[in-house]
């Protein structure tokens, strides 16, 4: 079966009405915030620039965040009650749990997620129109030099580390991923690539 | 008081997530708690400072454009109860008003997004850790009394994270030399 990605749109999006009595939303095994993207953009640029002349730090730190967040997020994700109701019965192969990650990371309004290509064990390619992270750089900054989207690229590094790596939680960084096209340089959308980490 | 209908209000405009019209993204502790700590870690007070500035100014513009799609709301009350509500809301905690007026006052938060998401991750910390919510409360304060960004100081005077009962923040009016 495929994966039915407006199913689980719907269930997050839902699931993100509820409260419980602190005012914490527990949803697919986390506590989720709902805040502007113009936070995270002016945390990651922000940082960025303070840093300098020490930028590639900078980049890396933020992938690492993101990615180590991707990990465990997305463990988290596919614990819950909730993706075992929703998303588990639509998966037939352990390459689908890719397409139900992508759901979520769409449902939570981080763009319009697609898989380009996966190579079982080897390559993820995922491309993304309406990243926040490359809108955002474009309406504070020019034209970027390089790619702009840390978390993005963070997460789609964690995906495959989930598929490919050891078990949690030692599997992550077993991947790592870079962007060689992002919508911040004028590209048509942004693509990342993930591939085994060097070792 | 025409409240904040935040089921309405919470939708989607194709790929993306809209409050009241203004762009929003769904985050978990992880990520929160990750992007603080590796802003504490590489760049200590300065590190500190930008994520209470980040939450400040992201909650004014956001504020500052609902209050203005809520004009029969004029009561300081009411704002106040507004605030809260959209705190509550966006999964950020429980927050609520002690004394307020023009020149400081005092927020309480028994229970927040923050605080959770630190002692889950890391444990108790030696000292106290909302800057977001420092942040958050100066924008909301600066939008509602048509104040410019920095106009508020809000200093945490106690902390969950560091095991003190609740959250407390003073709000002062910013000195020259601040």
């Amino acid at each position: 079966m495929a994966i039915d990605g407006n199913k689980i749109i719907h269930a997050v999006m839902e699931g993100s009405r509820i409260r419980e009595s602190k005012g914490i939303i527990p949803l697919f095994g986390v506590y989720l915030s709902i805040f502007s993207t113009n936070y995270y953009n002016k945390l990651s640029f922000g940082f960025e620039k303070m840093l300098k002349e020490r930028k590639p730090e900078a980049e890396a730190l933020l992938v690492r965040a993101a990615q180590e967040c991707g990990y465990a997020t997305f463990q988290g994700v596919r614990n819950s009650w909730e993706w075992e109701e929703i998303v588990k019965p639509m998966i037939d192969r352990k390459e689908d749990q890719i397409e139900g990650f992508l759901a979520v990371a769409v449902a939570f309004g981080w763009g319009d997620l697609k898989v380009r290509k996966l190579v079982p064990g080897e390559t993820l390619v995922i491309q993304a129109t309406g990243s926040y992270e490359a809108s955002g750089y474009l309406e504070q900054y020019q034209k970027a030099g390089s790619g702009k989207c840390y978390m993005l690229r963070g997460v789609t590094g964690a995906m495959m580390d989930l598929l490919y790596g050891k078990d949690y939680p030692e599997g992550c960084f077993t991947f790592s991923a870079d962007e060689h096209l992002c919508r911040a340089k004028g590209d048509a959308y942004c693509e990342f690539t993930a591939r085994k980490s060097p070792d | 008081m025409r409240s904040l209908n935040w089921q309405k209000k919470l939708g989607r405009d194709g790929h993306r997530v809209k409050f009241s019209g203004r762009p929003v993204a769904m985050h978990c502790h992880h990520y929160n708690i990750n992007l603080q700590k590796t802003l504490e870690d590489t760049l200590g007070e300065q590190g500190v400072h930008l994520v209470y500035r980040s939450s400040e100014e992201a909650i004014f513009e956001d504020f500052k454009s609902i209050l203005g799609q809520y004009k029969s709301i004029k009561a300081e009350k009411s704002k106040f109860e507004m605030a809260a509500l959209l705190f509550q809301n966006s999964g950020m905690g429980i927050i609520r008003v002690e004394r307020m007026g023009p020149d400081g006052g005092v927020f309480v938060s028994p229970s927040n997004h923050h605080v959770t998401g630190w002692l889950a991750k890391h444990g108790r910390r030696a000292t106290p850790g909302c800057h977001f919510v420092r942040g958050w409360i100066a924008g909301i304060l600066e939008a509602i009394y048509d104040r410019p960004l920095g106009y508020y100081t809000v200093e945490e005077q106690t902390c969950k994270m560091v095991r003190d009962g609740e959250c407390v923040f003073a709000v002062r009016v910013t000195n020259n030399g601040d």
